[in-house]
C-alpha cells in the first residue's frame, strides 16, 4: 500500500517536474491565440483568415480563435494589435499598403508606426487590375489613357476607398502617362464598384484581381491590365502594364499576420513554422485559389523587407494624394 | 414560364431531400440563436458559421447558410417584444409597439403576428423573385448614389415630420441623431472627426449599442423608478390575433411586403430601412394614427412582414446580377464563392438546379420558421410573468454580453450605458427617440451618397436636378415636410408617439 502511495507521488513529481520544464522551454502556447483581422467578419480578409486559422490550430495544439476588429478602413484594427503583450497570444492580419498609408496620412493620427509591429508571415498578394465595362469605348489600357488625356478630369475612376492600393495605383497611372487626369470617385470596397460600373456611374474601376477573376471570364467585364511584372495565373490572357509599355504602374494588395513590437525569438519561430506549414497545406491552397487569391508566402526577414519597401513607396503617393486639390 | 415552373419543380425536389431538408431546419435554429443575441447580427453570425459549412455541399451549404440568414431575421423579434432590447438592427421599431403590446399583455399576439407576418412577406418576395427577378433587379441599378441620396432624405422628412409633438422636436432629434451619426473617420477624406483622441471611436459610436441603451437600459432605469410594477399577465390563448386585429394587420401586412420586396432589389438599403419606412407608411395611412407606440398591432406588422420580405428579395440583385445589397448578403456570396460558384447571371445558365434549389429551398424555409416559432410563442411569453426585477437583472445582463460581443470591446458596453440614461432623460422630457434613431442610421448613409454624387459630378449641384428619378425623390421629400407642417393633427394626438 505504502509503496502504491510512494509510485503514485514519484510519478505525479515526475509529471510536475516535467510539465514545469515545459514551461520554461516551449510553454507557447498553452492557451488560445487570437488572430485579429482588423475588417468586419465575410471580407476576403476575414474569409482567408479563418481558412489558415482552421488548418494551423491542428498543428499549433491550441485553438486559433479569429477575433473581427473591423472599422476605420483597418485602423482600429491595428491600434488593438499594437497595444497588445508581444507574447504571441494576439496576432492579427496587416493590409499592405493600407496598414501604411494609415501610418503616412498625418490626418489619421494613427498612435502607431511601421516599427511597432513585427511582421511574422504574408499570406497573400492580389495585385491591382484595371477593368471596365464589357461594352466600355476603352478597348485598351492605351485607349483609356488617350482618353483621359484628351479630356481632363472627366473620366470618373473607382477605387475601393480613400489611399487605398487602387487609390494609390490611379496616382501611379497619371504619373505614368503624363496629361491623363481621372476624375477620382472613392467607393466602398468592390462590391459597390462592380454596382454602379454596371449602372453606368462609373468609367472604370481600379481594383484586385481576386475580386474580378470570374466577372473577366464570363465576359461581363473586360480587363485592361494586371499591374503587375508579370501575367497573373488567374488571369494568362490579360497583360500586364510593364508589357503594355507602362512599368512603373505596378500596385498589389498584401495580407500577412504581424504581431505588436518586440516578440521573443522563441514564440516567433513557433508562429512562422506552424502558420507556415498551415500556409503550405493543399487544402488551404485549392481554397484560396478558387477565390482567385494568389499565394505569395514570405517569412520572417523577408517579409519584414517588404514590409518598408511598401512603405518607401507609399510615401510619394500619399503625399501626392494629399496634396491634390480633390482626392 | 413553362421553364421558369420545371426548374422550380425540380428545384423543390432537391430542396425537399431528407438531407437538404434537414440542413434547412439546423439553419432555421442557429439563425433563431443569433437573431435573438443583441449584437450578434446576421452578417457576423452567418460569416462565423461559414466553416461549419465547408465540409457540405455546394447546395447543402447555401441552403444553411440562407436558412440562418432569414433566421436571425425573425429571431431580433423576440427580444425586442419581451424586453425592449432589439435582437438585431432590423427589429429596432418593433419595439416600439412591440414591447408596449408586451406589457398589456398581448406580448404572444405580437409575435405571433410578426411570425404570421414575417412569413407572408417571405413567401411573397420568393414567389416575386421567381417570376420578375431579372427585369426588376435591372432597373434597380439605376438607382445610383444621387437617387440614394434623395431616397434617404424622404425616409428622414418622412419619420421627422410624424414623430412627436411638433414638427420642431422631430428635425432637433434627428439633427441629433445625424450629429451623432458624424463621430468618426470622414467616409470619404478619411479625417477624424469628433473622436477626441480615442481610438474606438474612430469608427464612430456603434449603432447597436446606442440602440440598446436607448431602449433597452433606458426601460430598466425607467421600470426600477417604480419597483412594484405588477408583473405582466400574457394569456396563453391569446397568441392569435382577434378577428379585430386580424382585420387590422392584413392592410398591414400587405403594405409592409410591398415596401420590403422594393427595398429589396434596390442594393446598399440594409434590412433596417425597409422596417422604418413601413413603419412610417403604416402610421401615415392608419386611422388612428394615435395609437402608434402605444401597442398598434399594425406597428409590428408591418415592419416585421417588410424586413423578410427584404431579406428574401435582397436576394434578387444578389442571384441575377451578382450584386450583394447588404453585409450579410456579401458575406453569402462569399460563401458562394468559396464553393466555387459566382453569383450573376451566369449562374442562372451554369447551375441552374443549384441555383433553383436554393431559391425552392427559401420557400421551404419560411414555411419552416413559421411551424418552429409558432409553438414557441407561447414559451417566449410565458418569460413575461416573471417578476421584474428577475427580469431586469437578465435584461442587464444581456444587454452587456450583447454589447461587448458585438466587437469584443468593453468600450461599447460604455456606450450603452451612456445612452441608456441619455434615453431615460429623452423620455422623461417626453422628446421623441425614432428621429434620433433613424438620423443616426441614415446619417452615413446620407453622407457617403452625397458625397459620392459630388464626386462624380466633380462638385457640380446640378448632378441632383438633372436625372429625373433623383428630381422626382427630392420633390416628394420636399412634400413631405411641407405636407406634415400643414396637417398637423392636434397636438394630444402627437403626443403618442414613441
Amino acid at each position: 500500500m505504502m509503496s502504491r502511495i510512494v509510485t503514485v507521488a514519484i510519478g505525479t513529481a515526475l509529471a510536475l517536474a516535467a510539465t514545469i520544464g515545459d514551461a520554461g522551454a516551449q510553454a507557447f502556447p498553452n492557451r488560445p491565440v487570437q488572430l485579429m483581422v482588423a475588417y468586419p467578419a465575410g471580407g476576403s480578409t476575414d474569409i482567408a483568415g479563418r481558412i489558415v486559422a482552421a488548418i494551423a490550430e491542428k498543428s499549433l495544439g491550441q485553438p486559433i480563435v479569429v477575433v473581427n476588429k473591423g472599422g476605420a478602413g483597418g485602423q482600429v484594427g491595428w491600434t488593438e494589435l499594437v497595444r497588445q503583450k508581444p507574447d504571441g497570444y494576439y496576432i492579427g492580419f496587416i493590409n499592405l499598403p493600407a496598414t501604411n498609408t494609415v501610418i503616412l496620412d498625418p490626418d489619421r493620427k494613427a498612435i502607431f508606426t511601421e516599427k511597432d509591429f513585427t511582421p511574422i508571415i504574408n499570406q497573400v498578394l492580389d495585385p491591382g487590375i484595371i477593368w471596365v465595362r464589357a461594352d466600355s469605348p476603352f478597348k485598351t489600357l492605351q485607349d483609356l489613357f488617350d482618353g483621359a488625356k484628351k479630356s481632363p478630369n472627366t473620366i470618373r475612376a473607382a477605387t475601393t476607398g480613400i489611399l487605398s492600393d487602387d487609390h494609390l495605383a490611379i496616382l501611379m497611372a497619371e504619373e505614368a502617362a503624363p496629361g491623363a487626369i481621372f476624375r477620382i470617385v472613392h467607393l466602398e470596397g468592390g462590391a459597390a464598384q462592380l454596382k454602379e460600373i454596371m449602372a453606368g456611374n462609373i468609367d472604370v474601376a481600379f481594383d484586385n484581381v481576386g475580386g474580378v477573376v470570374r466577372r473577366i471570364a464570363s465576359g461581363e467585364v473586360r480587363a485592361l491590365a494586371v499591374m503587375d511584372t508579370e501575367r497573373s495565373k488567374f488571369l494568362p490572357d490579360v497583360a500586364t502594364t510593364k508589357e503594355l509599355g507602362y512599368p512603373t504602374i505596378l500596385s498589389n494588395s498584401t495580407r500577412g499576420i504581424a504581431g505588436p513590437k518586440g516578440m521573443p525569438e522563441p514564440v516567433l519561430g513557433k508562429l512562422r513554422e506552424v502558420l507556415k506549414k498551415a500556409m503550405d497545406d493543399p487544402e488551404h491552397v485549392n481554397k484560396l485559389e478558387t477565390q482567385g487569391l494568389g499565394l505569395k508566402i514570405m517569412v520572417g526577414e523577408e517579409y519584414a523587407k517588404y514590409f518598408a519597401d511598401t512603405h518607401e513607396r507609399a510615401k510619394k503617393y500619399t503625399e501626392w494624394a494629399r496634396s491634390r486639390s480633390h482626392r | 414560364m413553362v421553364d421558369t415552373f420545371q426548374h422550380l419543380l425540380a428545384g423543390l425536389t432537391a430542396a425537399m431531400s431528407l438531407q437538404n431538408l434537414s440542413f434547412a431546419l439546423i439553419g432555421c435554429i442557429l439563425g433563431t440563436l443569433i437573431g435573438v443575441l443583441p449584437g450578434l447580427g446576421p452578417a457576423a453570425g452567418t460569416a462565423i458559421l461559414i466553416p461549419l459549412t465547408f465540409k457540405l455541399d455546394p447546395t447543402g451549404a447555401l441552403i444553411m447558410l440562407s436558412a440562418i440568414y432569414y433566421g436571425a431575421m425573425y429571431g431580433g423579434t423576440i427580444t425586442s417584444v419581451l424586453i425592449n432590447v432589439p435582437g438585431e438592427a432590423a427589429s429596432v421599431i418593433t419595439c416600439f409597439d412591440g414591447y408596449q403590446m408586451a406589457k398589456q399583455g398581448r406580448g404572444g399576439t405580437a409575435l405571433g403576428i410578426a411570425a404570421i407576418g414575417s412569413f407572408i412577406g417571405g413567401i411573397v418576395a420568393t414567389i416575386a423573385l421567381i417570376v420578375v427577378a431579372p427585369p426588376l433587379a435591372r432597373l434597380a441599378l439605376s438607382f445610383g448614389p444621387p437617387e440614394f441620396f434623395a431616397l434617404m432624405l424622404v425616409g428622414l422628412c418622412l419619420i421627422t415630420g410624424l414623430a412627436g409633438q411638433s414638427l420642431l422636436t422631430g428635425l432637433v432629434m434627428a439633427v441629433l441623431g445625424l450629429l451623432i451619426a458624424m463621430v468618426g473617420i470622414d467616409p470619404v477624406r478619411g479625417a477624424p472627426r469628433f473622436t477626441l483622441g480615442i481610438p474606438s471611436l474612430y469608427d464612430g459610436v456603434g449603432f447597436i449599442p446606442v440602440v440598446m441603451g436607448l431602449f433597452g437600459v433606458a426601460e430598466i432605469l425607467l421600470t426600477v423608478e417604480a419597483p412594484y410594477r405588477e408583473v405582466i399577465k400574457t394569456k396563453l390563448t391569446s397568441l392569435l390575433p382577434s378577428r379585430a386585429e386580424w382585420r387590422r394587420s392584413l392592410g398591414a401586412i400587405a403594405r409592409g411586403t410591398g415596401i420590403g420586396f422594393f427595398l429589396g432589389l434596390i442594393p446598399g438599403v440594409g434590412a433596417i430601412i425597409p422596417t422604418f419606412v413601413a413603419y412610417v407608411v403604416e402610421k401615415r395611412v392608419s386611422k388612428t394614427p394615435e395609437k402608434f407606440g402605444q401597442g398598434a398591432i399594425e406597428g409590428v406588422a408591418a415592419p416585421e412582414t417588410a424586413n423578410n420580405a427584404y431579406a428574401n428579395a435582397a436576394m434578387i440583385p444578389l442571384l441575377t446580377l451578382g450584386i450583394p445589397s447588404s453585409p450579410t448578403i456579401a458575406v453569402l456570396m462569399g460563401a458562394f464563392i468559396i464553393n466555387g460558384l459566382t453569383p450573376g447571371p451566369f449562374l442562372f445558365k451554369e447551375r441552374p438546379d443549384l441555383v433553383w434549389a436554393v431559391i425552392a429551398s427559401f420557400m421551404i424555409g419560411n414555411v419552416m420558421l413559421l411551424i418552429l416559432n409558432l409553438p414557441f410563442v407561447g414559451l417566449w411569453a410565458r418569460l413575461l410573468r416573471l417578476p421584474y426585477q428577475y427580469v431586469c437583472v437578465g435584461t442587464l445582463l444581456f444587454c452587456v454580453i450583447g454589447a461587448y460581443s458585438l466587437q469584443q470591446s468593453v468600450f461599447d458596453i460604455g456606450v450603452m450605458i451612456v445612452f441608456g440614461i441619455i434615453g431615460y432623460a429623452l423620455r422623461k422630457i417626453d422628446l421623441p427617440i425614432a428621429p434620433l434613431v433613424l438620423g443616426l442610421i441614415l446619417g452615413p448613409f446620407i453622407e457617403k451618397s452625397l458625397r459620392t454624387s459630388l464626386e462624380m459630378s466633380g462638385g457640380d449641384f446640378s448632378i441632383f436636378f438633372t436625372r429625373p428619378l433623383c428630381l422626382v425623390l427630392l420633390l416628394v421629400a420636399i412634400a413631405v415636410l411641407v405636407g406634415s407642417l400643414l396637417r398637423l393633427p392636434p397636438p394630444e394626438v402627437r403626443k403618442s408617439s414613441a
